[in-house]
């Protein structure tokens, strides 16, 4: 295994990771979609945005009874803000349907050898669709894996690139937490029999063909409970505008000498100022892209190769407020370093160094091979080839290694294992090997006793280091009101030292998966909502009790099944991005919502001296904005509407910018742009658009 | 108790909590706070009245008309305001006049028909304003309101303009608006559809007090405010005899200032001063 | 002292008599509303009710004991005004008609107390004090009970009871309700104010005319119908009549009086919640729209707008002399921020801009500060849907109160929200479309359309005040208005016991840097912005063709 060298984890990786950007292509290819997505049954699903098709299908009705240039600019601009909504999702949607077609292309034409239960090595050719849970295959090299399951013998390296986008093969085998493999990816070397795990349909790769196009999408529960307020909204404003038309009969009726204008009659107010007075108040412009920003959420985190199994998931991830993170290749760099000999009294440096050395020239692990270039960069200890020696590898039971040399046995491990050893052998270790180790330990590093038969040599300084900016990143998690946890099998001590160094506002020290579980449990009593990653089928359970458990894509099925999210590049830092992604889905429904309320300020003064100050020309004063004419007003004003669903697109498949901060600033700055400027800006859109269509014929 | 369904328990229950809290706030609080009230603060709980050789003539808190059987105020009095209550000051009827502030368009009466018209606020407030004036000697003039005591409202159409208050044969209060010839209103015509513009005129800061013009909320208001007190004190003094300085005087004296210096308004009570009157 | 300064020193003589009340009688109603001891008297009232006070309810069984307790108030009530003539010390009167007993017992039950009688003609001696004045107390407990239900369910965590209604019921009449009342009648009848038992008695006046002495245990029922925010008068003239607001003092304490309620309850809210900056931001937010709208009527009263205005030269129509036009304007102001209704000036004749300040005050849903207990719960629903618009801006799924607002608890707050708009504005366009509904208006073109809207939204937010123009006596308004004040006053409280009931379920979320603070300046301007927004997004088309329409000839 290679000591991967990670970086800081950036905000944003390289890549497609770009979000929104809106392709004038893209939005082309999408509007067969858009005009697909007219049909009433299934835009009743979008109650906003059927209530304005509703309204343009009537208004087209009243424009063919009785035409005129401004009736006939309404119905065109009412049916545009349909299209225009359903464009939004149509974009969205698309941009997951290129990765689906890659992914289905994996599926296809898929057979599987599936072994019969008659005789050993007998099997049969079938369907990969046929694939049944428990049954298993067999795969050999060059073939593509036919669905997912867990490998129960053999090893083989896997080209799993289909799914992550990595070429770089990996190698599954059975046992262990590296045997999950799955449907689409494909066998370079060797042979493998792989037991299936999925139910058919269900794979891996249909869930995630099904997550990138969006197709059942489950609204999440901030979704729902923000339609039943807009919902609310919409009704609000439809019994507005349509008890205003009783008074405005009146009102016309005691003026019996104002004569009929466009916008009102002795009837009230003419149908398609109605409508469009009605369009322009309920929340269109929230309405039309809160599915999108749904599924540009989802498909932001497929970007950065993480897999939601659903999008209440992701939206947990905005709640999180307790983070739970494991040391090691999350906090620190993967492995521990050796990074000091510390000998005992009458020993030197050096002949501690070459006995350190020597014991771990065959040991294979990260920490034994940092020993061996640790002594050769400091002492010039050069590698040696040695003959005739006799490897002691490391148990769970001796909890030591070393090397028998002749006569010579050198050994290396935990203090207590191998001051065991030496009393054993019948020496005496001298006591200030106690405070050394007791030193290393209290650094936070971890003590290696180095000893030969009878004596104690001194104590191997075993060193995490902490990855960069580690400090700076949970510092911005702080201000974002989440604490982090870091979990580690260290002892304490250890572990004290290094969330000292890291940063971190706790840890659990000497953790085992059920001290995760309990830590888990104990904080969601108190109201908090927890995420952690994992990849061990020990970790299950935890994942499973997590909020957001994000299980790594080179995991245990049972920890991907455990988990609702899975990343693909298993990488263990990438929980805080989720976290971010979760958040700004949520704020960007919010900043939009706001808008689109605030919108309607500027739509009043528009919309309301345009019907009313015929009757009463006092009300002239509320054309603030001096707009030419009513019709253009009007006109104005659900242009306007239209148009700024479109000018938004980019913003909701981008969502709004975040930073992390505390939730006061937050909301300070979205109040300023989303609150404020949705108060301002469409005083100055709709007075823009007055001034450029009031040259049209029939706008005065 | 137990043994009925919960839904006929609940509603047993609400009805005696009806009864009970009907004994507790509806007979034993009130009938304590009168008891108390009676014996600490008699005359006061009983309506404040106000006795005049032996008999009962009003109360100091509900205010009287002093005008004759026809409504001509009685000259020796001080005027009390006018009053939307019953026929003025009527306890049983108490009211507002609740006419908003753009009620400027008189209906005239029409001979013969049935409906008797109905005069706007504005007219209201014009016509007692001419007639304080004269029963005072001074000016009853106010912006809005034409000479002849009625609202200054023409109705504006494209080639005419009527003065919708003054029935024919009236002089119009002007002779043109801008441009258009302004006629008299002819009675039992719709001028509904021309445009309403009231007309300010050139009048100045009027001088018959707001309150000489206005009904109380009450219709029982037991005040008017110095200013009127003090317009009509020369007037009373004239009829009555008196020196202008005593009766300015015993204003002074009936005159209730703002409690602690800055509630409500100075006022005068018009009943206990005209008893005041009377008894010097 | 000019009279500006002598109007400010009004105003500020209120907000400091506020100020100091607060703690005080914010504290006092905590301890009423979370004590564990009963009171002996209490416990005869128990027990003559038949009620376990220790018993807790669910929110279910809390609002059908609401509910059963105001029908059968309702009933009582009709049938104590349906049975007037026999009953003792009646005055001579005689049976209320159906429609207008039906009205007016929905409208003290529903502490609306609109009045579409006129008092000194219509009711006897026992229908007042043991009716209408009994339903000024009680339904008065039953809004502060369902807010205290409500911030129970802030304050609770993973319960599935609220409290018990009667003992809130009890506990809101006698030790708050009661006391006050008591002490602040007899200051009352020291002004002025008249107590008494006594039958009608006529004089003779000065210049030999008849007056009429009209009795009435006034003082106590006055007291209580300020305090209990309720409104409806003892005369037809109401607190503008001498016997119930005699001097100008008293004018002062009675503003005080409708306020002081509701103004302190934050400060409870505060408290039970166990965090008092909460109580002192809903508090501000009351404070500001209420400061705003002081301002405005007081601005447009003054500087006397309007044509007859202007004619008059000071908006002293409808006025009393005593309080003059400030005063007055602050009367007004706080009877329609408050579900009171009393008026001592008659709005139907303020300037275009007051009064239609006056309705928007109302259709505010009147939270600032609102009916006692029915403005608290009007303006912690709008903090939860406000919490909801901004917490989804921080990130988080909001939480209110360590509560999350989902979908449960938006769909109960946006019914609430929707609840009076509905009601007032259909109310308002059928009266409209009908010319039984438009029969009704004294003054014609736009202020008669103002007279109308000002009745529904009256009656919707239990407001009872009235444009007293409009004649609503008749079956058709008696009709609708009464189904306006039921539905506007018991929707909206089993809407928000559900709320209350589903918050007090959760557990809590702790708050953290990433939380909302609900108790900053920036909170509290937003929870003003949304109120004063949405109002006035979802009633501009009608204000426009309203007041506006008159106010910018």
């Amino acid at each position: 295994m290679s000591t991967q060298v990670l970086e800081a984890p950036a905000p944003k990786k390289n890549g497609p990771v770009g979000g929104g950007l809106l392709d004038p292509k893209q939005m082309i290819r999408s509007l067969p979609d858009a005009l697909r997505k007219l049909n009433p049954m299934t835009l009743w699903r979008n109650p906003v945005m059927f209530i304005v098709e509703i309204g343009a299908v009537f208004t087209t009705v009243l424009a063919i009874v009785d035409p005129s240039v401004f009736a006939w600019a309404i119905v065109v601009w009412l049916w545009l803000t349909v299209v225009f909504a359903n464009l939004a999702e149509a974009v969205a949607e698309g941009r997951g349907k290129a990765q689906a077609a890659t992914l289905r292309a994996a599926k296809r034409d898929t057979t599987a050898r599936r072994l019969t239960r008659r005789a050993p090595d007998e099997w049969e050719v079938v369907g990969a669709a046929e694939l049944s849970q428990g049954d298993v295959v067999v795969v050999e090299a060059g073939e593509v894996i036919p669905g997912d399951g867990d490998v129960i013998e053999g090893i083989a390296s896997v080209d799993e690139s289909a799914i992550t986008g990595e070429s770089a093969p990996v190698i599954r085998e059975s046992g262990g937490d590296r045997s999950a493999v799955t449907g689409g990816t494909k066998v370079l070397s060797d042979r493998i029999v792989v037991k299936i795990t999925q139910k058919p349909g269900e794979s891996f790769v249909d869930r995630m063909i099904a997550l990138v196009e969006g197709a059942n999408r489950q609204k999440t529960p901030n979704e729902i409970a923000l339609n039943i307020l807009l919902a609310a909204l919409t009704i609000i404003f439809l019994i507005a505008t349509a008890t205003m038309q009783p008074l405005a009969i009146y009102s016309k009726s005691v003026n019996p000498g104002v004569p009929d204008s466009l916008a009102l009659t002795a009837d009230g107010v003419t149908g398609i100022v109605l409508v469009s007075l009605i369009v322009c108040l309920i929340p269109t412009t929230i309405g039309a892209l809160l599915s999108a920003i749904g599924i540009a959420g989802m498909d932001r985190l497929v970007q950065r190769n993480v897999l939601a199994m659903s999008g209440r998931a992701v939206e947990a991830a905005g709640d999180v407020s307790t983070l739970l993170l494991d040391k090691t290749g999350t906090i620190t760099l993967g492995n521990r370093q050796a990074a000091e000999f510390v000998p005992v009294a009458g020993i030197t440096e050096a002949e501690l160094a070459e006995a350190a050395q020597v014991s771990s020239l065959a040991d294979e692990t990260p920490e034994g091979r940092s020993i061996v270039v640790f002594a050769k960069e400091r002492y010039g200890l050069r590698e040696r080839e040695i003959h005739g020696a006799e490897w002691v590898p490391f148990t769970a039971q001796t909890r030591m290694s070393g090397v028998n040399l002749g006569g010579r046995e050198v050994r290396k491990g935990a203090a207590t294992a191998v001051m065991k050893w030496v009393r054993d052998a019948g020496g005496h270790p001298t006591d200030d090997i106690g405070h050394i180790v007791d030193g290393v330990s209290a650094s936070g590093g971890t003590p290696l006793v180095v000893a030969e038969k009878g004596r104690v040599l001194g104590v191997i300084h075993l060193k995490d280091v902490v990855k960069q900016g580690m400090r700076e990143r949970f510092d911005e998690m702080r201000r974002m009101g989440i604490r982090t946890v870091m979990i580690t099998g260290d002892n304490p001590l250890t572990a004290k030292a290094i969330a000292d160094e890291a940063g971190v506002d706790d840890f659990l020290a000497e953790a085992t998966p059920e001290d995760k579980l309990a830590l888990i449990r104990k904080e969601q009593e108190g109201g908090r909502l927890v995420a952690m990653t994992g990849d061990g089928t020990n970790d299950a359970p935890a994942l499973a009790q997590s909020d957001v458990g994000v299980a790594m894509n080179t995991g245990t099925s049972a920890a991907k099944e455990a988990g609702n999210m899975v990343d693909l590049d298993s990488n263990p830092t990438k929980l805080i991005e989720i976290v971010e992604i979760g958040k700004q889905l949520l704020i960007t429904r919010g900043a939009l919502t706001t808008f689109s309320i605030a919108n309607d300020i500027a739509k009043y003064f528009a919309i309301i001296p345009a019907m009313f100050a015929a009757v009463y020309p006092g009300l002239d004063t509320l054309n603030i904005m001096r707009l030419s004419s009513p019709q253009s007003a009007i006109l104005s004003a659900v242009i306007f509407n239209a148009l700024v669903i479109v000018a938004l697109i980019p913003l909701a498949l981008r969502g709004v910018r975040y930073r992390p901060s505390s939730a006061s600033k937050l909301l300070s700055r979205n109040l300023y742009v989303y609150g404020l400027g949705g108060i301002v800006a469409p005083f100055v859109g709709i007075k823009i658009i007055d001034l450029i269509i009031q040259f049209l014929p029939g706008m005065s | 108790m137990e043994r009925m369904p919960s839904w006929i328990r609940q509603h047993v229950a609400a009805l005696r909590a009806v009864l009970v809290l009907t004994v507790v706030t509806g007979v034993i609080y009130p009938a304590v706070t009168t008891g108390v009230a009676q014996a600490v603060f008699n005359d006061k709980a009983n309506g404040s009245l106000i006795e005049k050789n032996g008999t009962v003539v009003g109360s100091a808190l509900v205010g009287q008309s002093f005008t004759d059987t026809d409504g001509n105020p009685i000259r020796t009095y001080f005027q009390s305001r006018p009053s939307a209550a019953g026929d003025g000051y009527d306890p049983t009827s108490t009211s507002a006049s609740n006419l908003g502030p753009e009620d400027v368009i008189d209906t005239l009466p029409v001979p013969g028909a049935e409906d008797q018209g109905r005069q706007s606020l504005l007219t209201q407030v014009c016509a007692r304003s001419k007639a304080v004036g004269e029963l005072e000697g001074v000016s009853g003039a106010r912006p809005y309101c034409t000479p002849d005591g009625v609202g200054a409202v023409l109705k504006v159409f494209p080639d005419r303009a009527v003065s919708v208050n003054q029935a024919c044969p009236a002089t119009p209060f002007i002779t043109a608006y801008q441009g258009l010839k302004v006629e008299c209103a002819q009675r039992g015509e719709d001028y509904a559809a021309g445009r309403t513009v009231p007309i300010r005129g050139n009048a100045g800061q009027p001088e018959v007090p707001a309150d000489a013009v206005t009904a109380s909320g009450s219709g029982l208001d037991p005040h008017i405010s110095v200013a009127y007190a003090d317009l009509q004190a020369a007037r009373v003094a004239r009829e009555r005899g008196l020196p202008v300085e005593q009766v300015k005087a015993l204003i002074g004296e009936h005159t209730t200032g703002r409690a602690l210096g800055f509630m409500g308004e100075p006022v005068v009570n018009v009943l206990e001063l005209n008893l005041a009157l009377d008894g010097s | 002292m000019s009279s500006t300064l002598a109007g400010i020193l009004f105003i500020a003589s209120l907000l400091l008599a506020l100020a100091l009340c607060y703690k005080p009688l914010g504290d006092y109603m905590y301890r009423v509303y979370t004590g564990t001891r009963h009171l002996a008297v209490e416990r005869v009232l128990y027990r003559l009710v038949g009620v376990k006070p220790d018993v807790e309810q669910r929110w279910g069984v809390y609002a059908r004991s609401v509910l059963a307790f105001s029908a059968l108030s309702l009933l009582f009530l009709y049938a104590l005004q349906r049975l007037q003539s026999h009953l003792f010390l009646s005055l001579g009167m005689g049976p209320v008609e159906p429609s207008l007993a039906w009205n007016t017992a929905v409208s003290f039950v529903s502490n609306t107390n609109w009045q579409a009688y006129s008092g000194e003609s219509t009711m006897g001696h026992v229908v007042q004090t043991a009716g209408l004045a009994v339903q000024n107390f009680v339904s008065a407990a039953v809004g502060m009970a369902v807010a205290i239900a409500l911030v129970r369910g802030f304050a609770r965590k993973r319960s599935d009871t609220l409290g018990n209604f009667w003992v809130d019921l009890v506990r809101g009449t006698i030790r708050i309700l009661l006391p006050i009342s008591f002490v602040a009648a007899l200051v009352l009848v020291a002004g002025g104010a008249i107590q008494t038992f006594a039958d009608h008695s006529t004089w003779t006046t000065l210049t030999g005319g008849e007056q009429t002495f009209t009795p009435a245990a006034a003082a106590s029922q006055e007291v209580i119908k300020l305090l209990g925010t309720n409104g409806g008068g003892i005369f037809n003239a109401n607190s503008a009549h001498p016997f119930e607001n005699p001097t100008s003092w008293t004018n002062l304490l009675e503003i005080f009086l409708l306020t002081v309620i509701a103004a302190c309850l934050p400060r409870t809210f505060g408290r039970m919640v166990g965090d008092n900056r909460q109580g002192y931001a809903i508090v501000s937010v009351i404070a500001i729209i209420a400061i705003i709208s002081i301002g405005v009527t007081n601005w447009s009263e003054l500087s006397a707008n309007g044509t007859v205005p202007q004619a008059i030269g000071q908006a002293m129509e409808g006025r009393e002399a005593r309080f003059g036009v400030s005063n007055s304007g602050l009367f007004a102001t706080a009877t329609t921020l408050t579900s009171t209704g009393a008026v001592d000036s008659f709005h139907d004749s303020y300037s275009a801009i007051g009064g239609g300040m006056l309705i928007f005050n109302m259709l505010l849903g009147e939270v600032a500060p609102g009916g006692v207990g029915a403005g608290l719960y009007g303006i912690l629903v709008l903090a939860v849907i406000t919490v909801f618009v901004a917490g989804l801006m921080v990130g988080r799924t909001p939480e209110y109160l360590g509560k999350k607002i989902g979908a449960r608890e938006i769909k109960l707050a946006s019914t609430y929200f929707l609840v009076m708009p509905v009601l007032v504005l259909v109310g308002t366009a059928v009266a409209m479309a009908t010319s039984n509904g438009r029969a009704a208006m004294l003054n014609t073109g736009p202020h008669g359309l103002s007279e109308i809207l000002y009745a529904y939204t009256s009656a919707s937010n239990n407001n009872g005040s009235a444009f007293g123009g409009v004649s609503v006596n008749t079956p058709f308004y008696n009709t609708t208005l009464g189904l306006c004040m039921l539905f506007g006053r018991f929707v909206p409280i089993v809407l928000v016991l559900a709320l209350a009931g589903s918050l007090a379920e959760q557990g809590p979320v702790p708050a953290s840097a990433g939380t909302l603070p609900t108790y900053r300046p920036q909170f509290v301007g937003m929870l003003v912005g949304v109120t004063v927004i949405l109002v006035a997004l979802t009633f501009l088309p009608a204000l426009a063709l309203g007041p506006l329409a008159e106010g910018l000839l």
